[in-house]
């Protein structure tokens, strides 16, 4: 059986101790980096401790860091990710506190969920239905990916924004909210929303794909999120930075033919009087592109042409005009996104 | 000394559904302790569907219809009362479900869907994709979350307390910081899941250790009909690991090495839908007389052909990506090998259809204030074998109902007390295990437990291999009695929890061994090649058995032949 060192990240709670230690496991192909782990742990070193349990990705018991990466240790073939001698690396989950070797504690991860309040809220002063609601197939295939979620945290572990924001809702819970948002037994489609809106939500993305890749279920978490700021704005609820700042970003696109770096961020911040500390606070930088000559610059010499500004106008205007006839609908968009799915 | 009017233990489907019932009453004080995090619990494994007689795709089913199957499933050794209760109140506690928010899978007419699947003679499995545990285990957990039940989240029970026949509480090790503590409650709900981790090659999680039955054991309850323990067809070859029923309710073959759908030899008319049982003798059958597949010719083929590439995305995406996960091959390609592997446990702490533990014995004495649900429990609505769909329908059906039965009979219970002796016993056993200096790993012994069990007392049984097996397990249970472990720390101690589970493993095992043994036919899950037919005249009977200082003593109890709103289902040859 070929060998394979590991090198792993531990901390003993007792002594407070955190260190690297190297094991070497003999594995066969097909084996995971769980079956390593356990081998380790009943042959070489029973203080070794990782939470696992079901062994087939649906537990969500053991995602930890494997070569940096969170993912779930159970679906993780030894063979895939063997480089030419290389130790494998593991290390705890991201952005939360170790408990001791591989184990974190999950309260803030779980918090938000309960924050968002992802669970069914029914239409207030109505019996429900003596037999099942009725729910259409195409309702249930826009978000029924996002119910495979089993809360393993890969997607919070690797999350970029709550590594800076600690109250980050997060991938997870944002992709969950998705979910009662779009079915149609939730009676609290718009309030979730709001608050979803609000500050340490769906604007505060940055988009960068990581839940996405480390999702071991397909949820699609950061697609989700953008569904989420589309319906938000649809409803309507667009008295918020990042609303503000998707139309701004639209608008002056369409209307210079590029983006409008001198008036957006003060369209962002919106003409209101709660902007003014944050437009007083862009002011260091602002100053600091102007001394560079980069804003004016920015405004005079790269915008396009007329010629150029009428194309890209063309296009906002078909797009539009195809959004009338409902061409660009959510269906076509699940359509798209399930044959997304199939190729991943 | 820690104190709560119910504890539930255990936070799968039958132990979040008691939670949510008692917590309908706003004045009791409910608290769910279990030893992994209510999410991480092993009904969330289930995969296929969940039956109830809706008749959202056809219009001839009934639950007379599904009372039957299920009688017949468990080769008549169900208890008809109960099965007839499993059947009658499961569109009910379905609707319930989905009114909570359930992510049932629909038809285009926007019902819930329905499949077929094995040994049931309708399309009565109603399912989320192929991850219906996943579905159901969440809407239970976002339920119980917004009702603010307080959960101990990884907490291990180590003792359940019995005084006089009426239970006090439990013995607890909050598994974080490695303190030993008591919680009193005037009801106790166990809610502990199956046992099959003691078998080589089984589909269970890593928790499946039957921590509660061996409790209930060790409190001086009997544990009914433990040797029937389902051999599901369709494990991955090596791991084990499911790929659901539904495969086959969606059109999967099953094929020997000549290429053959065998299972017309075994169960012509149901073909590769008979019940599993009989699917996973037929297969092991094959693979005896040398017709198995691949290298090691240790499994037959499932052939995923007939289903079509769409329909195997739409209705299959779990078994598509187990396939390729764990054992690297593409369903869509190439047959997958699979194999027999232990999958459920019929037998567990016998109960009333209202959960309330009972021994069974002449007086049908019950243990005051315990309750038992789910896996861990024998009501016993699937007797010798348990068809698909049935089990999380069983968690949900009389997990509600003993939370109701708790939830009327709490005016009824004295305050209970736990002594600092009942204490004193489990500090001194975990003191035991994290002193002990023995040269025997925990880890070897589990593997020689696990192999004996499925070679001695798998899919076929004779009585040389059962005393095989028996005298093999004597020596483990020796040697675990020398082990030491390495970790002596408290924080976060999976070492010393492991090795804890092991001593539950090696107890009930002899359980399952000992019951096998004396019944000398064949009967659902369990088959005697010495033996090889049913036998009513001797054996229509429940298995008992109490712990003694020396070998499992075994008793008898008939069984329910009185349903309450039709007429029993007269005992017939169990062909398909």
């Amino acid at each position: 059986m070929p060998k394979q060192d590991f090198v792993i990240e531990r901390y003993d709670p007792a002594t407070g101790r955190n260190y690297e230690q190297q094991f070497t496991a003999e594995y066969e192909s097909g084996q995971t980096v769980l079956d390593c782990l356990n081998d380790i742990k009943w042959t070489q070193d029973g203080t070794l401790s990782f939470r696992w349990s079901c062994r087939h990705a649906i537990c969500g018991s053991c995602a930890m860091k494997v070569n940096g990466r969170s993912m779930l240790a159970c679906k993780t073939q030894v063979t895939d990710i063997v480089g030419r001698g290389d130790p494998i690396r593991v290390a705890p989950m991201g952005n939360q506190k170790v408990v001791k070797d591989l184990v974190v504690d999950i309260s803030n991860f779980l918090d938000a969920f309960e924050r968002a309040e992802t669970w069914l809220q029914e239409i207030p002063d109505q019996a429900p239905p003596s037999r099942e609601y009725r729910t259409s197939k195409d309702e249930f295939d826009r978000w029924s990916h996002t119910a495979t979620c089993i809360h393993c945290g890969a997607c919070y572990s690797d999350c970029t924004v709550v590594a800076t924001d600690p109250k980050f809702l997060g991938p997870a819970a944002l992709a969950k909210a998705y979910r009662f948002v779009f079915d149609s037994r939730d009676s609290k489609k718009r309030e979730r929303l709001e608050f979803l809106s609000e500050k340490h939500g769906i604007w505060d993305c940055t988009r960068c794909f990581m839940c996405i890749e480390a999702c071991p279920k397909d949820v699609l978490p950061m697609d989700a999120i953008m569904e989420l700021r589309t319906e938000a704005m649809r409803e309507g609820i667009t008295n918020n930075h990042g609303s503000r700042h998707s139309n701004a970003f639209r608008g002056g696109v369409r209307k210079r033919g590029r983006l409008d770096e001198a008036t957006l961020p003060i369209l962002s911040a919106g003409m209101r009087l709660g902007a003014i500390p944050e437009l007083i606070g862009y002011t260091p930088g602002a100053l600091r592109l102007l001394k560079s000559r980069k804003l004016l610059m920015a405004a005079k010499r790269h915008g396009a042409n007329r010629e150029g500004r009428q194309h890209i106008r063309r296009i906002f205007d078909e797009v539009e005009a195809e959004k009338a006839r409902g061409a660009v609908d959510a269906e076509a968009f699940a359509a798209e996104r399930s044959s997304a799915l199939m190729a991943h | 000394m820690l104190e709560h009017g119910v504890l539930i233990v255990g936070s799968g489907l039958a132990g979040m559904r008691a939670a949510l019932e008692v917590s309908e009453d706003p004045d009791l004080d409910v608290a769910l302790l279990t030893k992994v995090h209510p999410l991480r619990s092993h009904s969330g494994a289930a995969q296929g569907g969940i039956a109830a007689s809706l008749n959202n795709s056809n219009d001839e089913d009934s639950w007379e219809l599904h009372m039957y199957d299920t009688i017949k499933g468990a080769d008549f050794l169900a208890d008809q009362n109960a099965a007839e209760i499993l059947a009658r109140e499961a569109p009910e506690n379905i609707f319930e479900l989905e009114h909570w928010g359930c992510a049932f899978s629909r038809l285009e007419s926007g019902l819930i869907a329905q499949r077929r699947f094995g040994g049931h003679t309708q399309p009565r499995a109603v399912y989320a994709a192929d991850r219906t545990g996943h579905a159901l285990l969440t809407v239970l957990f976002e339920q119980l979350f917004r009702r603010g039940v307080k959960v101990y989240s990884e907490w291990y029970a180590l003792d359940l307390v019995v005084r006089d026949n009426v239970c006090q509480g439990v013995v607890v090790y909050d598994i974080l910081t490695g303190q030993i503590d008591a919680i009193s409650a005037k009801a106790v709900l166990f809610a502990t899941g199956g046992y099959g981790r003691a078998f080589q090659t089984t589909t269970n999680a890593a928790a499946s250790t039957g921590d509660g039955i061996v409790m209930a054991y060790r409190a001086g309850i009997p544990l009914e009909d433990m040797e029937f323990v389902q051999f599901h067809p369709t494990g991955l070859q090596g791991s084990g690991i499911l790929l659901s029923e539904a495969a086959r309710g969606e059109g999967a073959h099953i094929l020997n090495a000549e290429g053959r759908r065998f299972m017309e030899d075994y169960a012509p008319e149901r073909m590769e839908l008979a019940p599993r049982d009989i699917v996973a003798r037929a297969e092991q059958t094959e693979i005896d007389e040398g017709r198995g597949v691949t290298d090691k010719k240790d499994s037959v083929f499932m052939d995923f052909s007939p289903i079509g590439e769409e329909r195997i995305r739409y209705a299959l995406p779990s078994v598509l990506h187990l396939a390729r996960d764990f054992a690297g091959i593409d369903p869509l390609q190439s047959p997958v090998p699979i194999q027999p592997t232990a999958h459920y446990s019929m037998g567990g702490i016998p109960c009333d259809v209202d959960g309330m533990v009972r021994l069974k014995d002449q007086n049908d004495t019950p243990i005051v204030g315990f309750y038992v649900a789910g896996e861990c429990s024998c009501v016993s609505v699937h007797g010798a074998n348990r068809l698909g769909t049935n089990s999380l329908l069983e968690a949900v059906v009389f997990g509600r109902r003993a939370g109701r039965a708790i939830r009327t009979a709490m005016s009824d219970l004295a305050p209970t007390r736990i002594d600092e002796g009942d204490l004193q016993r489990a500090v001194a056993e975990v003191d035991r295990l994290l002193k002990g200096n023995g040269p025997e790993r925990a880890g070897a012994i589990r593997q020689e437990l696990r192999e004996v069990m499925m070679i001695d007392c798998g899919v076929f049984r004779t009585e040389p291999q059962l005393k095989n097996c028996l005298s093999t397990l004597k020596t483990l249970q020796e040697r675990y009695q020398r082990i030491s472990i390495d970790d002596k720390g408290w924080q976060f101690n999976t070492d010393l929890v492991e090795a804890i589970e092991l001593g539950h493993m090696l107890e009930y095992a002899e359980v399952i061994i000992t019951g096998a043994l004396a019944r000398e036919e064949s009967r659902g899950g369990h088959f005697r090649k010495d033996f090889p037919t049913r036998d009513d005249q001797r054996w229509h009977k429940h298995t008992l058995a109490y712990r003694t200082d020396d070998a499992p003593r075994l008793a008898y109890a008939d069984v329910n032949m009185q349903p309450k709103y039709r007429d029993p289902f007269p005992l017939e040859e169990r062909k398909y």
